[in-house]
């Protein structure tokens, strides 16, 4: 009997054991000011995980998470009321999850997308707004074509033909150079999105590190990256025209001059892509967060309020490292403003 | 059985055989070992990468310290996450377990062929079949979504239910192998049908439904797709299942693994070491345990 008993028990003692074993391993994890989490966009992810190292050096009770499960989940998260505070590189559509309203967008960080190239022997390479356009579109085929030799008059262009890298995956990045092209140039055809009908000298890639590789590894691509990516994968990076006219490098400096010159709504989305300025470089993508209107806790408001203030403020010192650019001041301040007013001491 | 052999027993050494016999045999013999190494040579390949890139990683801090906030950077630990498993698959078990065992009894034991029985072993079957992320996204609609939070909870439901259908049919498989004369003898013995399942029945099986059981606890220690989907994220200690995010191994295997920094991956393959050796101490243990406990069937 007593045996028998003990023999019932052994065959759930796996999960029991499980169980009083990890009882023994826990701490106590409680802090006094609540934890928030954030859920969304991973283009800014290498940014905000410095920042959440930084804000915790600054503020040992502070826990953030931030989660980079994509633009659209963190969406989607946000209008079911999963997160705290999303990310996202893209406007809140109709569909996405957030209700008209319940959120407002806090612009916190910029980054150039690279066209990236392979072409051995090339290395400072110019292209014009127009010349981009005909290229990814598929009606320049060969890196020896006059249109881009009237870009470049001293480089020795071979006549290899040009394979085009894109993403694969519905993406942030394709969305913005896709619409640069779109607002910038009248012979683009292929219009703008997540996706696009790529011609058929293209290569696809999973995501941006995907499409890094494909052209470090084919002779005559090129492609979009992003900056971060595409500075760790040692890639080259053409010169874009402005809207200026000038030929200017995907550097953090020209970011920055470029989202002075962008005009920002009334609800501080703002649109970087080709924005005037000397300095400016064309291909400027915008990430933002999106904080609660209404927060149900007030605790949980100020800890988002608070850490959203140190993103703004000592945060974006921490920006460059990671190959973003920091916002100009006239736009950290209004979007402090507008924290101040969505979420009030 | 009936047949006298004159001269002692049989030869069985194989050295009378025919030519052809012998060259087939021989031949079998070098195939089945053969396909024994080729099966072989993956686990041995994969057990040597992990201890050979986890081991690196391993300390006593990358046992008990958080987890670093940044992919990029070297430190931090798994303490959290090592919680985390045990906690979560612990609670799935101890919901999966018993009710899938219980279920198996009722299969075996009282349903047999009825209508219901032959209804829920299919659709047990169905179930083993189901993509783990679906479990996930089930429990993030029924569960997550309603209570509004990620929780370590969550992510026991949905392991829970991708154990529960290895569980019941393990278990029913190992209670069809009772032979039915023991049923019979405790019957005899003018024991109920519940004391003939609870006493003889059940602790005969009991070796292999533990085998069983713990077959399905490995693979949901080592699920991902729903426990990122229901889980969600922390960098902390996290005792508490049914308040706050948490993390779990695999799911900070995952998380490293397809980060592109150097930093991160030695984490994955350090936290893939450590998820390794809990299921290996597991399985060790659950023999254990069941070597003791099991009836001495002689």
């Amino acid at each position: 009997m007593k045996l028998n008993r003990r023999a019932i028990f052994g065959t759930v003692t796996a999960g029991a054991l499980a169980l009083s074993l990890a009882a023994c391993g826990g701490d106590d994890g409680e802090s006094s000011s609540p934890e928030i989490n954030g859920t969304g966009a991973s283009f800014p992810d290498a940014f905000y995980a410095a920042a959440i190292e930084g804000y915790a050096d600054v503020n040992a009770d502070a826990v953030v998470t931030y989660d980079a499960v994509g633009s659209g989940t963190g969406k989607s998260d946000f209008g079911e009321g999963l997160n705290d505070f999303a990310g996202t590189d893209s406007l809140v559509g109709e569909g996405d999850g957030p209700e008209e309203g319940s959120y407002q967008y806090i612009p916190t960080v910029a980054a150039p997308i690279t066209v990236s190239y392979n072409l051995p022997g090339v290395e400072a390479l110019q292209l014009s707004q127009e010349t981009l356009a005909q290229i990814f579109q598929g009606d320049v085929t060969t890196w020896d074509d006059p249109l881009i030799a009237a870009d470049n008059p001293e480089a020795e262009l071979p006549a290899t033909e040009i394979t085009i890298a894109h993403r694969s995956d519905g993406s942030g990045t394709t969305s913005n150079f896709s619409m640069f092209l779109d607002e910038a140039t009248e012979s683009w055809t292929l219009g703008a999105g997540d996706t696009i009908e790529w011609p058929s000298n293209s290569v696809g890639g999973d995501g941006n590190t995907g499409v890094a590789q494909t052209i470090q590894d084919t002779e005559g691509a090129i492609g979009y990256v992003d900056l971060a990516d595409a500075t760790e994968s040692g890639l080259v990076f053409a010169s874009v025209e402005n809207a200026d006219g000038n030929f200017t490098q995907p550097t953090l400096e020209g970011t920055t001059a470029g989202l002075e010159g962008a005009v920002v709504n009334d609800d501080l989305s703002y649109n970087p892509l080709n924005a005037a300025g000397p300095d400016a470089y064309p291909i400027t993508a915008p990430t933002y967060i999106l904080i609660r209107t209404e927060y149900e806790d007030a605790e949980v408001g100020q800890a988002v309020k608070d850490f959203v203030e140190y993103l703004l403020t000592d945060g974006q010192e921490l920006a460059a490292e990671a190959h973003f650019a920091a916002l100009p001041e006239s736009l950290q301040q209004q979007a402090l403003d507008a924290l101040n007013e969505t979420i009030a001491d | 059985m009936t047949t006298v052999t004159q001269g002692g027993p049989p030869d069985l050494s194989g050295k009378n055989l025919s030519l052809r016999r012998a060259a087939a045999n021989r031949a079998a013999t070098i195939g089945i070992g053969l396909c024994v190494l080729i099966a072989a040579f993956p686990l041995i390949l994969v057990a040597y990468q992990v201890v050979v890139r986890g081991g690196s990683a391993i300390g006593l801090d990358f046992l008990t310290e958080e987890i670093a906030r940044n992919y990029r950077t070297a430190g931090g630990g798994m303490g959290p996450a090592i919680v985390g498993t045990l906690l979560i698959t612990g609670m799935a078990a101890l919901i999966a377990i018993p009710i899938g065992v219980l279920g198996a009894v009722y299969l075996n034991e009282y349903g047999k062929d009825r209508p219901l029985a032959k209804f829920i072993r299919t659709m047990a079957d169905v179930m083993t079949g189901v993509p783990s992320i679906v479990m996930g996204l089930f429990i993030y609609v029924a569960y997550v979504l309603v209570i509004g939070e990620r929780t370590g909870f969550g992510g026991a439901l949905a392991l829970a239910c991708l154990m529960l259908p290895i569980v019941i049919r393990s278990t029913e498989e190992m209670l069809r192998l009772v032979p039915d004369e023991l049923r019979q003898a405790s019957a005899a013995l003018g024991a109920r049908k519940w004391r003939t399942t609870l006493s003889v029945v059940l602790p005969t099986a009991s070796s292999g439904i533990t085998s069983g059981s713990l077959l399905a606890v490995a693979r949901a220690a080592g699920e991902t797709a729903p426990i990122i989907v229901t889980v969600g994220l922390t960098y902390l200690y996290r005792p508490d299942l049914f308040a706050g995010q948490n993390t779990t191994l695999a799911a900070q295997i995952y998380r490293n693994a397809t980060q592109p920094f150097e930093a991160s991956q030695e984490r994955a393959w350090g936290a893939a070491l450590v998820l390794i050796a809990i299921v290996f101490l597991f399985t060790i243990l659950s023999r254990i345990i069941s070597a003791r406990f099991a009836i001495d069937r002689r």
